[in-house]
């Protein structure tokens, strides 16, 4: 068994830069690469992709990505754990077969992880009396939107993960596993944890080191309220773990890429996107973050100690997506002088052509883009002429063709509006998928491995 | 009167309609007053109706920061929202517009 286990941040997002992949992966000296790829959005538009073409469905990024990626992959014996299955692992799997044979890379291991995805099991769960009650907001008349269900995939553990590499898979393709368990599967395997015989604490610390890292670029200086001062943002590097078997780690980076890892940086990360820090719940266990030391002890290095916390939950969290209905949005801007003053008159002139064309919306929001569009009512009026204010608005409605009326309307007021109206392009209207997030038993999902060899 | 901004750096982001934003205190001397200043009550007045559930604060003494968690505060989620910032990425340096709270005058002395 290793001492030390390294492991190299590929993606943090769906759209996220390959050049700091291949950084990692050229010079970073890592045993494994983790690659997330999905959002709570993600999965519903993935599932709908899958209706439309049952070869559809995974991240259509996913096979140009291991073409640049596997070769140097292979090389190096660095093997890539990703999430970039989505709502069809088999076919993604299937399409990475493909390029590792393209490339003539035959024998690669490519292992398919299934078994997040609950669509076709709600009824099933219903029957059985799991309550289903919507985490946000207490609701417990799941019925209400249950003929509207477009995808249901439980957040699932690093268990899958870690059987395909005991396995010897050179890629791990998966859906929706918990992004966490992209860095938390590849310990599970080098160091051989266990659930049942594991200190909780161990795999709580590898659940911290996951946190830290899954939104690559988000440890390392973006997003950082200190942004000025981080240099070379647009080559920064991916963060790098070095992970002891003590459960310790130290967080770094390429040396000579752009971003910093410093105290900071770390600290920005580990808050991002946490609710209570003393419980941070994933499918694999309960991080404290509360307790956790952090020591700069090198450039671009911090030492991670005294991580910990408590063992896995007996409830998965499920998120749903359903059809929600129209959102119909425009945009127009104004010129100095008195541009707000513009803004506020078309604002009233707006709502006029809404009664008019007879608006039917549940929901009607104003911003006064450069004033208020980003914080609300926390934002002040402005005390001076601006140079230019802009007019958002957005309604929700139950049709397409209720939210067209928007753009019409918005059309409209490029003659009847202000002097100076500046319109840009109109926004189409868009289809909404809301998130409906609830708990189910982990006795309900079963996650399965099979492994496909190019 | 300083503002929050001066003392503190943030991280803001979601969990279905749920926004949860990360105030580190820039330096350790600069911690005391964050916990006095973020409070569910001054959070809650800060964004009036665009937080519509409970505002929860959590010290993280270990690493001078507070968790800032506030319920319901998006819209209905990034995909419903009809707000342009649908992951509530800018709502944490709303929070910096928080006047710093002084401490007591009998610490002061």
């Amino acid at each position: 068994m290793p001492d030390t286990v390294r492991l190299g941040a590929g993606s943090g997002f769906w759209g996220d830069a390959l050049d700091p992949a291949l950084e990692v992966l050229r010079e970073g000296n890592v045993d494994f690469l983790s690659m997330d790829y999905l959002a709570e959005l993600t999965m519903a538009l993935l599932q709908r992709q899958r209706g439309k073409d049952p070869k559809a469905g995974y991240i259509s990024d996913l096979p140009a990505h291991m073409a640049a990626l596997l070769p140097l992959a292979r090389e190096k014996g660095v093997r890539i754990v990703c999430n970039g299955g989505g709502a069809n692992p088999r076919a993604g799997a299937a399409q990475v077969a493909e390029v590792a044979r393209s490339l003539g890379l035959t024998g690669t291991k490519i292992a398919l992880i299934e078994g997040d995805n609950l669509i076709d099991r709600i009824d099933e769960l219903m029957d059985a009396g799991v309550p289903l009650t919507n985490l946000d907001t207490g609701d417990t008349e799941f019925k209400r939107i249950r003929n509207r269900v477009v995808a249901a995939n439980a957040y699932t553990d690093a268990s899958g993960i870690r059987e395909a590499l005991d396995q010897g898979a050179d890629v791990v393709v998966a859906g929706r596993v918990s992004d966490n368990a992209l860095y938390v599967g590849p310990l599970m395997h080098a160091l051989d944890w266990d659930y049942d015989r594991t200190d909780p604490n161990l795999i709580a610390a590898g659940i911290t080191i996951g946190h830290v890292m899954e939104c690559a670029s988000a440890a390392t200086g973006g997003m950082s309220s200190r942004f000025a001062e981080m240099p070379n943002m647009g080559r920064v590097g991916f963060p790098i773990a070095e992970f002891s078997r003590d459960g310790t780690a130290v967080i770094t980076k390429v040396p000579g890429s752009g971003g910093r890892v410093d105290a900071h940086t770390v600290k920005e990360h580990l808050v991002y996107e946490v609710m209570d820090p003393a419980s941070y719940i994933m499918p694999d266990g309960v991080a404290d973050f509360t307790r956790l030391r952090l020591d700069e002890i090198g450039p671009d290095r911090v030492r991670v100690s005294q991580m910990g916390g408590r063992g896995r939950p007996d409830m998965l969290k499920l998120i749903i997506g359903y059809e929600d209905g129209w959102i119909g949005e425009g945009i127009m801007f104004f010129p100095w002088p008195d541009a707000l003053g513009r803004a506020e008159k078309a604002k009233i002139t707006m709502l006029e052509r809404f009664e008019r064309l007879g608006l039917k919306a549940d929901e009607v929001q104003f911003d006064l883009v450069g004033v208020n569009m980003l914080h609300g009512p926390a934002a002040g009026v402005p005390t001076y002429d601006p140079n230019e204010v802009g007019l958002r608005v957005a309604v929700h409605t139950d049709t397409k063709a209720e939210a067209e009326k928007v753009r019409r309307a918005c059309a409209q007021l490029w003659i009847m509006g202000p002097g100076g109206t500046s319109f840009g392009a109109p926004l189409k209207p868009r289809p909404v998928i809301s998130v409906w997030p609830t708990l189910v038993p982990r006795d309900a999902v079963r996650q399965r491995v099979e492994i496909l060899e190019a | 009167m300083p503002f929050l901004h001066e003392i503190a750096y943030v991280r803001s982001g979601d969990k279905s309609d749920s926004v949860s934003v990360g105030v580190i205190a820039r330096t350790p001397a600069d911690y005391p007053a964050v916990l006095r200043t973020v409070t569910p009550a001054a959070v809650k007045a800060l964004f009036g109706d665009w937080v519509r559930g409970e505002v929860e604060v959590y010290p993280m003494d270990n690493i001078e920061a507070v968790m800032v968690v506030m319920r319901r505060a998006l819209g209905g989620g990034a995909t419903r929202t009809l707000r342009l910032d649908q992951t509530g990425k800018a709502l944490g340096n709303g929070v910096l517009r928080l006047p710093v709270v002084d401490a007591p005058a009998a610490d002061a002395a």
